[in-house]
């Protein structure tokens, strides 16, 4: 029997979009001189945020799956930012950064804080090849677009904005000539679908949660991995026992503890995100783990108190708030949130 | 040499009764929420309408990971008359507050609420100290000294109300908490202690205080200082003065009459004439900056002495910033074990 050419892996089924610079990387370049700093950092200097590893390393243990990281860091930091993804044991399948030198000598000024314009094309480019099934899960943070980026990603590719639409917003956000008509024909090569389940957006500035509400309930902003994970085990994407260690992973490097854990946990439940379900057979799993040998869950002994925090929390609801409706985007009335975070600013202070 | 890292502070929660205060759950909400960003080892446990405080913190910056709700929809208003209205709703949000507190689920209360509601609680869910008959409600007053290393323009008084007809027992006592919440608090290792007659001689004043002045000028462990007068209490005379309750209720209602009508009297002027409105005019800037250094908002609130657990009451018309204040008072005295420092106290000399 004649062997095949070649083996291809296993199309991906889900495919997790993260962002790195205050997604995945406790990063500040809000000044010159942090700005400086972090472009001189080590990969052993860089922090992930707590928790952001370990969510990852999990998602990726489920198989199948395809890792697509799109920063805004300039190309010349790829050496430093895939040994720090490698430090961290996280596997990736597409790290795309920005070619800022390129914008400098071309004088695309505008393109050198712009978000729609380079993170849009990518998005799209890298959805043409995967296949039509493949559900995704998009993490961004608040510090910039990623919220109406990943929203507009989503909906473009699921047909519910036209190009008129579109070409409003990349006017708004002052995206180059070409980067528009890059944006537009993968817009067009892209098969329709819907797979964006979820948007997590972590809160780095703690911009207040019901900002999020305009982009729906698909958008979730949360104040560390652990709440995005219980999310996704609601989504079936983890097991009760990953999520307890992004848990332990928190705990131990980030001084996290039982009542930021349980608060956490209180936190999504009062927005309406269906997450009670899961308490039960998480807490099992930390039972499990914890009678386990040398169970690195340790760290959350002892279990009745582990139980007791996160039942308390939800008793002391008094009831279970609705979810969150979905909701269609009105991408026109957003579209402050489409220009860099500078721009955006200038035009409120003036 | 390796240094070694000083100790983060213990992390303590903080039960804050959301209802009841005169601007309504918001700015209690608000003031918990910046709590949540400046003191990442105090936890805020919200108690009141879940649903109110959910529409403000959603609103608002906060960290979820610091901040938790109880429901608890009732609540007793400004003007309710306590034993009454914890009768008519006995999961009023002070009440719940109290509850978690004496529950180990929270480690104080804070309240910008009916005072009367909230002493009644406290008498009613915590347990006094060993030692302590009599809980005393503290304040805190401006004067023109400061005091202890945090250099705090105010003097403790107590008590304000808690305690109407107290006994010598009760003053010493009194003296011995106000000790050792100015030492825990203003950072002041040896606070001065008075009390409050109608002359400095030791034997002026009803039998009562003359007799908590023979005992207090024994007390190892407090720094007596005599009696003082009501003129005293704005010169900043001692660190701490004590009263009864019905004395301190009236002094400080009386003083904080005097401070209303000076600014009436100062508005009245500024709009009277040209001359009176250029000098306050030219005096703007120093106005302004004794109202800063005097601003009751800094200090955010004063204790119920004497329970077990802690109980901070806020002022009804305090802002966010006031309630986080309020909020770090009281952490630091739990943290501080503002109890054990009382109860040791207590035991020198057998007060």
């Amino acid at each position: 029997m004649a062997l095949p050419d070649r083996i291809d892996p296993r199309p991906p089924r889900r495919i997790y979009r993260w962002d790195l610079d205050k997604t995945y990387l406790q990063t500040e370049f809000d000044t010159f001189a942090q700005l400086v700093r972090t472009a001189l950092q080590k990969a052993s200097e860089k922090q992930a945020v707590p928790g952001a590893a370990a969510l990852i390393r999990e998602l990726r243990a489920q198989g199948d799956t395809r890792l697509c990281i799109i920063s805004g860091s300039p190309t010349q930091m790829r050496n430093v930012l895939e040994a720090k993804l490698k430090l961290d044991g996280v596997e990736w399948d597409e790290l795309v950064l920005k070619d800022n030198v390129r914008n400098l000598l071309r004088g695309r000024f505008r393109a050198l804080r712009g978000q729609v314009g380079y993170k849009l094309p990518v998005l799209l480019e890298s959805r043409i090849h995967a296949p039509v099934e493949a559900e995704e899960v998009l993490f961004g943070d608040d510090a910039e677009a990623d919220a109406f980026i990943y929203s507009l990603y989503a909906d473009l590719i699921a047909g519910r904005v036209d190009e008129a639409v579109l070409g409003q917003v990349l006017e708004a956000a002052q995206v180059y000539p070409d980067d528009r008509a890059r944006i537009v024909s993968a817009w067009r090569a892209v098969p329709r679908a819907d797979p964006v389940r979820r948007i997590f957006i972590h809160l780095d500035r703690l911009t207040p949660p019901a900002y999020f509400a305009r982009y729906g309930s698909r958008v979730v902003p949360v104040f560390n991995y652990f709440q995005a994970a219980l999310v996704l085990l609601a989504d079936g994407h983890l097991n009760p026992g990953q999520v307890a260690r992004v848990a332990v992973e928190m705990v131990q490097t980030a001084g996290h503890n039982l009542l930021t854990l349980s608060n956490s946990f209180q936190d999504l439940v009062r927005r309406g995100l269906p997450i009670q379900a899961v308490a039960a057979p998480l807490l099992q799993a930390l039972e499990g783990a914890l009678q386990g040998p040398g169970a690195v869950l340790q760290a959350f002994r002892p279990l009745p108190d582990i139980v007791k925090a996160f039942t308390r929390r939800v008793a002391a609801l008094g009831g279970t708030p609705p979810p969150p409706e979905p909701r269609a985007i009105d991408y026109l009335s957003v579209l402050d949130d489409a220009r860099p975070r500078t721009h955006r600013a200038r035009k409120r202070s003036s | 040499m390796r240094r070694s890292r000083p100790m983060p502070p213990r992390a303590t929660t903080i039960a804050f009764d959301v209802m009841g205060s005169d601007h309504g759950p918001a700015e209690v909400v608000r003031g918990a929420a910046a709590l949540s960003l400046e003191a990442p080892h105090i936890h805020a446990l919200l108690v009141g309408d879940g649903h109110q405080i959910d529409q403000i913190l959603a609103e608002t910056r906060h960290s979820g990971e610091r901040i938790s709700v109880y429901h608890a929809p009732d609540f007793v208003g400004m003007h309710e008359k306590p034993s009454e209205a914890l009768g008519r709703t006995p999961n009023a949000s002070i009440v719940v507050a109290t509850r978690l507190v004496a529950d180990g689920e929270a480690d104080a209360v804070v309240t910008a609420g009916n005072t009367g509601a909230g002493v009644l609680a406290c008498a009613r869910t915590f347990q006094l100290i060993p030692g302590v008959r009599r809980a005393a409600l503290a304040s805190v007053y401006p004067t023109r000294t400061w005091h202890g290393a945090k250099q705090d323009p105010f003097s403790l008084i107590l008590d304000v109300g808690a305690t109407v007809d107290a006994t010598a027992d009760d003053l010493v006592v009194f003296a011995v908490m106000g000790s050792a919440y100015a030492r825990i608090i203003s950072k002041n290792p040896h606070p001065s202690v008075a009390l409050l007659s109608n002359g400095t001689e030791a034997t002026k004043g009803p039998p009562r205080v003359v007799e908590a002045h023979a005992r207090l000028a024994q007390h190892p462990g407090v720094r007596f200082v005599g009696n003082v007068e009501g003129v005293d209490i704005p010169k900043g005379t001692a660190d701490v003065i004590c009263c009864d309750g019905f004395v301190g209720n009236v002094c400080l209602k009386m003083l904080e009459g005097v401070a209303e009508t000076v600014v009436e009297l100062a508005n009245y002027a500024y709009h009277s004439a040209l001359r009176w409105k250029i000098g306050l005019a030219m005096l703007s800037n120093g106005l302004k900056q004794l109202k800063d250094v005097t601003d009751w908002q800094q200090y955010g609130g004063a204790p119920v002495l004497g329970f077990d657990r802690l109980f901070i009451k806020a002022h009804g018309r305090s802002k966010a910033r006031a309630i986080a204040n309020a909020g770090k008072v009281a952490a630091k005295a739990v943290t501080s074990d503002l109890a054990h420092a009382i109860r040791e106290g207590l035991s020198l000399a057998g007060s």
